[in-house]
């Protein structure tokens, strides 16, 4: 691989060194939508990093998909429940212990990544990070984990919605459904014969 | 920029990531931790992918990202009905299991 | 030959398990039926296997049934096997016999009892328990019967439970039997050490091929067979309530009076003579021992005779008496005179019986009490009791013709003219003939004294409430009386003193158990008539004196001898205070540490150290368990990154220093060779080895090779130091081992 030129090299460095400004920034923030929007401010600059590194249809991705829908998400979800709380890092030993034997499996891997070999094919083809050969990638080789992550999209929404369903509603849909089978059996009593009443509750809401 | 420098940034948004799980008591806070590894993990794989000339890489990545949205809704899903039944995210108090 | 034994003691324990198990929905007349029924039909088989099959097969050993294999472990084969010959045959029809005519009485006595059904299934119990003992062809079947009967005994002592004193009766029964069931099970081992076999026959025919094994000197200068003999002696006085362990049949008649009939006067407490009988062979080889039954018999025979002189309760007085009876026959085993024990134990089978249902009777009529002092003149009152009480007293006091006399006189004689003991201890035979007399004199006083007290005088000396319920008992009660006055009265000619009358082919018993127990004892003719002689004079003198002090109640004699001696007379009355002295020896004691053991062992040992350690234990596992599951999602994920970060830590080490020391050194002279590598399999990548051999902190030798060879110049000790690095992961280890060089 080419020695990366002075170009190359500031733009990593600046890039690099913001992306872990807005990292350190977001984690340490007390107001989550700052936070949120430190952690934008970092997808942005890791999706130049991604530039640099040729990987472009995945840096549009990360603006499109990370930044734009992840990140809204999240801004919703902090409006619901902006709340600010007392103190908010926790420093019990367990999990400082916890960071740091992070950070040693981190320095170990940085050992054998140091060790290993540099065998690079030296030049990129000219496509290379392009939606096109992406697409032919993923659609040729990963066809089938593809059409998986989309059934995994759907049972993550089915999932959310499941999850975050209000119990309110049920229970007063599933009373008013008990209270229409006793006026069934009410009726079914003084008049038998008569036509059938529904037995599922009739849950919408 | 040779590979190594990219897999440091990456190690080191790994471990700020960690950071914030592991420190934070707001929920969302950790939760943007997690997304924090997560890109961490990305910018390894792409790296990788560009030394060895794989588009291998760049597919996994894709993958994570999809991953992460499906796991970021369900996450946030989860934390929205813990604070319906809480009125709090914070995540020391939410530590009592199923009754 | 064989022959369908197992079905004698089988029926009881059928009727047994169909009483306890339906026997109380039924009604009295079906428990009866099944009870009596099995009884019958054991009787029956009993009958039919020793007067048809038993004469043919008297020479070959007997009837035989094996029903399998009890144990068999290493050489140690014990068969679940039945063997009827002449004396156990003997047994079991007294068993069955007199079994079945108690269940017919029980029926009545006990006719308003609510635990009837229980009643009788514990009585069927025992019948198939005793049946097991006799019929046993080892030791061990015999001591699964010992055991039953014991059990049995237990059960129905303390049949009416609710009162702790019956309770208690029974505990001591059980307890006590228990102790002398320990002599029994070591002398069993003893003679399984010695023979290498518990079965009859076998040992038997041992014994009688000269001792073998059994007669190596032991402890104390005396042969094994000594040892067995006098252990085995040990249970039987637990069983047959001689002395020391008598102590629970005088309490033992806290139970139903039908049980006292069965089992403590016809047959669990014979199981000792019996066993000492069916042992003969192995008795016969040390005289010592033999000394030491006749000794024991005889003076129980005379101590307990003495404390029935002043019992006040008509079944005590009876209890002492079958004990007294006991020592008789354990008097006439150890002087070798087999057949005339066996002959007492058939014929003391019928009038004991016979008196103890009397007893029932009478204090049925008395409103249950049997109290004798408030008895009198009952001879009018109740006449068929008093009949079969005639028949009975007359019959243990030894008067001529009566069954009694037969018997006692076989004994007595046997005793003077016995001649077992060889040279030194010949003295032991004459010695227990005379208190066998005194023995017998005190039989017939304290017996006349019982009869003239409760049915001599005119009037009955109890108050006009008891006086008018004074009945004679419903016929089931009566009829068993009248067969078993009548087995008393004439019992005694099936023994006839034959050698006597120049017949010895009159003496039916000793004939028939000649195979199995040898030939008849030799009395010469003036010793015989002599004994004769004396124990009728002592018998009528018995009588006599008896009548004196007590003849139609009490008198002046009786009066002015209780009123000259009154501490004496009360001593005697309390038994001669022996389980005071019992109390005080052992029991307290063991008491005393019964308690220290509980406290220290179970309230400290067991409940805080064995229960309080994997308790506290559990405990901690559980609170780290609990801990590691608190729900804190962060904790989880921080203990996650923990373990990982140990994992890795050990999985990167080049040598596990740790957990061994893979340095393999091999020294020979000056050279040394070292030997690096991890295990037995080879490294998977490159390490980095730098041996070093002299101390000085720099490496002799580095490279990819995990083995090294090195001379030292001087003989020394030094310390061999392997370091191994794996450049991959960064991560080293070092590795020494001391070596000394020459």
């Amino acid at each position: 691989m080419a020695d990366p030129t002075l170009g190359d090299q500031l733009i990593f460095w600046l890039l690099a060194g913001l992306t872990t400004f807005f990292a350190v920034f977001t984690i340490t923030r007390k107001n989550p939508v700052t936070a949120v929007m430190s952690l934008v401010a970092t997808f942005f600059c890791l999706s130049g990093i991604y530039a640099s590194l040729s990987a472009h249809f995945l840096a549009a991705i990360q603006v499109l998909v990370y930044a734009g829908a992840i990140m809204v998400l999240f801004i919703f979800v902090i409006m619901i429940l902006n709340r600010e709380e007392v103190a908010p890092f926790s420093l019990r030993p367990l999990r400082v212990l916890g960071v740091v034997a992070v950070g040693y499996l981190l320095l170990k891997l940085i050992t054998v990544a140091v060790g290993l070999p540099h065998g690079a094919p030296g030049v990129l083809p000219d496509d290379f990070g392009t939606v096109a050969a992406i697409g032919d990638v993923l659609f040729r080789d990963f066809l089938y984990p593809f059409e998986s992550i989309s059934v995994l999209l759907l049972v993550a929404i089915v999932g959310g919605v499941v999850v975050s369903r209000s119990h309110q509603k049920e229970a007063a849909a599933e009373a008013a459904a008990a209270y229409r089978q006793q006026i069934h059996q009410m009726a079914e009593h003084d008049y038998p014969g008569a036509p059938e009443a529904p037995t599922t509750p009739e849950g919408h809401h | 920029m040779p590979t190594f420098y990219y897999l440091i940034l990456s190690f080191a948004l790994f471990l700020i990531g960690t950071a914030g799980v592991l420190l934070r008591r707001n929920a969302l806070i950790a939760l943007m931790g997690i997304e924090l590894q997560l890109n961490g993990g990305n910018l390894a794989m792409l790296a990788f992918s560009r030394e060895l000339g794989d588009l291998k890489g760049h597919v996994f990545a894709f993958f994570i990202i999809a991953l992460a949205a499906a796991e970021a809704a369900v996450g946030l899903a989860i934390l929205v009905a813990l604070f319906r039944g809480r009125q709090t995210v914070n995540l020391d108090e939410a530590t009592l299991m199923k009754r | 030959m064989t022959f369908n034994l197992r079905l004698i003691p089988l029926l009881p324990f059928l009727g047994a398990a169909i009483l306890m198990l339906f026997g109380r929905k039924w009604k009295r007349d079906t428990v009866l039926i099944v009870a009596a029924g099995v009884i019958a039909g054991s009787c029956l088989v009993a009958f039919d296997a020793f007067f048809t099959a038993l004469p043919g097969a008297a020479a070959g050993g007997g009837l035989h049934d094996v029903v399998g294999t009890w144990i068999a472990a290493g050489s140690l084969k014990i068969d679940l096997a039945f063997r009827m010959d002449a004396l156990s045959g003997l047994l079991c029809l007294i068993i069955t016999f007199i079994g079945f005519l108690i269940h017919l009485y029980s029926s009545g006595y006990m006719e308003h009892d609510p635990d009837y059904p229980r009643f009788f299934a514990y009585l069927n119990l025992f019948c198939g328990s005793m049946l097991v003992l006799v019929l046993g062809d080892s030791l061990p079947i015999m001591f699964i019967g010992w055991e039953g009967v014991g059990l049995c005994s237990y059960l129905l002592i303390g049949f009416w439970y609710t009162s702790n004193a019956n309770a208690d009766a029974g505990k001591k029964a059980f307890i006590t039997n228990r102790i002398g069931d320990l002599g029994f099970l070591i002398g069993m081992f003893l003679l399984y050490h010695t023979t290498g076999t518990l079965n009859f026959r076998d040992l038997t025919a041992a014994a009688v091929g000269g001792g073998g094994g059994l007669m190596q000197i032991s402890w104390l200068g005396a042969p094994v067979a000594f040892w067995a003999a006098l252990f085995l002696f040990v249970g039987a006085t637990g069983k047959s309530a001689q002395i020391p362990l008598y102590v629970w049949l005088p309490d033992a008649m806290a139970g139903p009076t039908p049980v006292s009939a069965l089992i403590h006067a016809a047959t669990m407490v014979t199981a000792g003579v019996y066993m000492v009988a069916r042992m003969h062979a192995l008795y016969l080889l040390t005289p010592g021992a033999m000394a030491i039954v006749a000794g024991v018999g005889a003076l129980t025979a005379l101590f307990a005779a003495i404390i029935g002189f002043a019992q006040n309760d008509f079944k005590k007085v009876l209890a002492y008496s079958t004990i007294s009876q006991l020592g008789f026959m354990f008097a006439a085993v150890g002087t070798a005179n087999f057949d005339g024990g066996v002959f007492h134990l058939f014929t003391h089978a019928f009038f004991k019986a016979g008196l103890f249902l009397c007893a029932g009777s009478v204090m049925h009529a008395m409103g249950g009490s049997g109290d004798i002092t408030i008895m009198g003149g009952l001879r009018k009152k109740i006449p068929w009791t008093h009949g079969v009480f005639l028949v009975c007293w007359l019959a243990i006091c030894g008067v001529p013709f009566f069954s009694g006399f037969f018997s006692k006189d076989s004994i007595i004689g046997g005793a003077f003219a016995t001649e077992v003991f060889g040279q030194d201890l010949a003295w032991v035979g004459k010695a227990v003939g005379v208190v066998l007399m005194l023995a017998a004199f005190g039989t017939a006083f304290y017996m006349s004294r019982l009869y003239f007290l409760v049915f001599s005088g005119s009037e009955t000396r109890a108050s006009d409430e008891i006086k008018h319920h004074i009945h004679e008992p419903p016929a089931s009660m009566v009829g068993p009386l009248v067969v078993l006055a009548i087995g008393a009265a004439l019992g005694g000619f099936i023994g006839l003193p034959g050698g006597l009358l120049d017949h010895p082919e009159w003496n039916l018993l000793a004939d028939r158990l000649a195979p199995v127990l040898g030939p008849e004892m030799e009395v010469a003719h003036n010793t015989a008539i002599g004994c004769m002689v004396a124990s009728v004079i002592l018998a009528l003198g018995g009588i006599g004196l008896a009548y004196l002090f007590y003849g139609g109640g009490y008198r002046e004699p009786a009066r002015k001898f209780a009123a000259a001696m009154p501490r004496s007379v009360q001593l005697v009355r309390d038994k001669f205070r022996i389980d005071e002295l019992y109390d005080r020896l052992i029991i307290r004691p063991v008491k005393w540490l019964a308690e220290k053991l509980f406290f220290f062992v179970d309230r400290i040992l067991i409940d805080k150290i064995l229960v309080g350690l994997p308790a506290a234990i559990v405990d901690l596992f559980g609170r780290v368990a609990r801990w590691c599951q608190g729900g804190d999602v962060q904790r989880y994920m921080a203990v996650f990154a923990i373990g990982a970060a140990v994992i890795v830590y050990f999985a990167t080490q080049p040598m596990h220093a740790f957990f061994s020391n893979d340095l393999k050194v091999t020294v020979s002279g000056l050279a040394v060779d070292v030997d690096a590598h991890r295990g037995s399999k080879p490294a998977s990548r490159e390490l980095d080895y730098s041996f070093e051999f002299d101390d000085n902190g720099k490496p002799d030798l580095t490279g990819t090779t995990p083995t090294d060879h090195h001379v030292y110049a001087k003989p020394g000790t030094y310390t061999v130091r392997v370091e191994v690095k794996d450049p991959n992961w960064g991560t080293s280890s070092t590795l020494k081992q001391k070596v000394e060089v020459r």
